[in-house]
């Protein structure tokens, strides 16, 4: 079927719609009693509209993109892994090791010769560390390189 | 000439040695920007907003740089138009017309110097008009009314995806999506907590700064990812420089020609850029008719477009600096830098924060004048950056967004969030939503609601007073067509843009 990925979207932003505007009737009335317009007043009209959007998707959906399929997909989701994976290391780890460890993956995965990658990594996290730390003196996590 | 006065005052804030050093930077960073490969203007701007703030930059400096960046970028992206036939953003599509077929004829370093100079004229022209426009827009807007605020944002939103966009009922879901977004957090005028499922970290709203930078950097990183383009192109030579003066010369009606329309194309909204280069170049073929060579190499076929695009890059800010509304990508991420420097974007910001506004027209003249000295003798340097492969690039200019938003709150959850918003961006993009609306929903939201709210006070209760007023009246019609147009006019003119590309015989 085309137009597959805007139906599955449309279908998406329904519920979300729907759960948006069900959710902003249920806050309580703000004291001082109802006025004109209460917190959930501009909320209610933009469910409406998306609403009416999400239906329009559903009913006359442009032809889809091609997605990623097989090795593309899961490039990707590596990709997002190691982002994910470096904002949770940023902090134990230290920029220093953790950028390298981020920014070498990401250029490998990317066609980089993997010492060559590791080598931009290290050279840029250094870099940047220096210039944050010591030009800008705003402190980022040094974590095990920590000096004590 | 009261405005000549506060024009000048806005040189001796643009002059002083810490506001032309960053200005120097922004114009040098900003043309780095717009000729590395998948770097767009928006992009640049964004990733460097955590690093003006991080720096503790004064409202004035940082607007400053961020403008400087944003000609730099406009100056930039002819670069890869002209030496690698690859536009870096839309607008620059209509330079690769004769500038790509001037390089294979071995003129590239004269397309190159030949744009520069268009450019400077075209940002030229556009800034005067600019300076020359805004305050009487500023004035006039005084008179808006909360109802007229309104019915002038959604008067943005349904002219955003522009004349040419494709579908804009999805520029209305992203619209929407972005405002939705915006609701997040205590509201301000009840104190009501809205969807912030007793989040801590949600009470204060999402920060649209990492909005942002999650959205255009992070999703474009993943775009390279799954298109595999990270090895880089060929190395390009540029010659020998055998521009005349003469036949600059010859080109300055092109140039004026072209600044003019663009101009008037950016401060229109709807239109924009790219609409702005192409009307420059159609309107040039016409003036010329059979005089030109054009598609096969004709200068003047690479000076009116890059005039109009760079006019329409000034234009654009008109209704930003004035009414607050952007009309661009990049002008939408300037105003979310203002917002954050609590600057109240709109008329008043003529009046309360004067220095800002003229200082940053200001840095806009002396940028394009230090844009123009730095681009003819370092074309060079900018031509070697073209050939670092993306695979290096990429990782590290992601990092320094990770980097900027970390040190704004040193919290790893605003990480999270960014990449959160990174892969919707790249879902979004697939699904060919426009992001920019995301953003601009985001930022206008709370000032949206905030004057449906006093209109609706004013009126006890009484709808109808969005759409009394003339004026009101007005903009909703011109929103109503912002939004019916695209489909009436947009695929005539898209088909035109398309057959004006594939006329133009670039043969191998």
């Amino acid at each position: 079927m085309t137009g597959l990925g805007d139906r599955i979207l449309g279908l998406g932003l329904l519920v979300l719609a729907v759960a948006y505007g069900w959710a902003a009737q249920q806050w309580p009335e703000p004291f001082g009693g109802a006025e004109g317009v209460g917190p959930e007043t501009f909320p209610t009209i933009l469910s409406v509209v998306l609403v009416a959007g999400s239906l329009y998707l559903m009913i006359k959906p442009d032809p889809d993109a091609d997605w990623p399929v097989g090795k593309s997909a899961l490039e990707l989701l590596v990709s997002v892994v190691v982002l994910v994976v470096y904002a949770l290391l940023l902090e134990p780890l230290g920029f220093i090791i953790s950028t390298t460890l981020a920014v070498g993956v990401l250029s490998w995965r990317m066609g980089a010769a993997p010492l060559r990658a590791f080598l931009t990594g290290l050279i840029s996290a250094v870099v940047v560390f220096v210039l944050f730390n010591y030009g800008l003196s705003l402190s980022l996590p040094a974590g095990l390189l920590e000096v004590h | 000439m009261e405005t000549l006065g506060f024009l000048m005052d806005g040189f001796a804030v643009a002059f002083t040695p810490y506001n032309l050093m960053f200005a120097l930077f922004g114009a040098f960073v900003g043309t780095l920007i717009g000729c590395l490969p998948g770097l767009g203007p928006a992009n640049g701007v964004a990733i460097l907003i955590p690093l003006a703030f991080t720096l503790g930059l004064p409202p004035e400096t940082a607007m400053i740089l961020l403008t400087a960046v944003y000609a730099g970028a406009m100056y930039g992206g002819r670069i890869s138009s002209i030496l690698l036939n690859i536009p870096g953003d839309e607008p620059a599509m209509m330079t690769c017309l004769d500038g790509y077929p001037m390089a294979r004829n071995g003129r590239a370093a004269d397309a190159l110097a030949a744009s520069a100079i268009a450019s400077f004229t075209g940002s030229l022209i556009g800034t005067i008009g600019l300076i020359m426009l805004a305050p009487i827009l500023a004035r006039f807007a005084l008179t808006f009314g909360p109802a007229e605020y309104f019915a002038l944002f959604l008067l943005a939103f349904a002219t955003l995806g522009g004349i040419t966009g494709k579908n804009p009922m999805k520029t209305v879901i992203a619209a929407t999506l972005g405002i939705m977004i915006s609701t997040v957090g205590i509201d301000i005028s009840t104190g009501t907590q809205r969807y912030t499922f007793n989040v801590l970290e949600l009470y204060e709203g999402i920060d649209f700064i990492l909005a942002i930078v999650g959205l255009f950097a992070i999703s474009e990183l993943l775009f390279f990812v799954e298109h595999r383009m990270g090895g880089g192109r060929d190395k390009v030579s540029v010659g020998k420089l055998s521009l005349t003066f003469k036949e600059i010369v010859s080109t300055l009606p092109s140039q004026f020609r072209g600044g003019v329309l663009g101009f008037i194309a950016g401060v229109l909204p709807g239109a924009g850029a790219s609409l702005g280069s192409f009307i420059s170049y159609t309107l040039e073929k016409q003036v010329l008719g059979k005089k030109g060579k054009f598609g096969e190499g004709d200068i003047r076929g690479v000076v009116a477009p890059e005039a109009g695009n760079n006019g329409a890059s000034s234009g654009a800010l008109v209704p930003m600096l004035t009414l607050g509304v952007p009309g661009s990508g990049t002008t939408a991420v300037l105003l979310a830098m203002l917002i954050s420097l609590n600057i109240t974007p709109g008329p008043l910001m003529f009046t309360q924060n004067a220095d800002i506004v003229w200082g940053v027209i200001a840095a806009l003249l002396i940028g394009n004048v230090l844009l123009l000295v730095l681009n003819i003798p370092m074309v060079g340097f900018f031509v070697k950056l073209l050939s670092v492969p993306p695979m290096y690039l990429l990782p590290i200019v992601t990092m320094v967004a990770f980097v900027g938003i970390y040190s704004i709150s040193h919290s790893t959850f605003d990480l999270y969030f960014m990449v959160v918003f990174g892969v919707a961006g790249f879902f979004l993009r697939k699904l060919e939503i426009p992001l920019v609306p995301i953003i601009l929903g985001l930022l206008l939201g709370p000032e949206m609601e905030k004057n449906l709210g006093h209109a609706l006070v004013l009126s006890d209760g009484d709808w109808s007073i969005l759409w009394q007023s003339g004026l009101a009246k007005g903009l909703w019609l011109v929103a109503g067509l912002g939004l019916i147009l695209p489909y009436l006019v947009g695929p005539i003119l898209r088909r035109r843009m398309r057959n004006a590309i594939k006329e133009s015989p670039v043969s191998d």
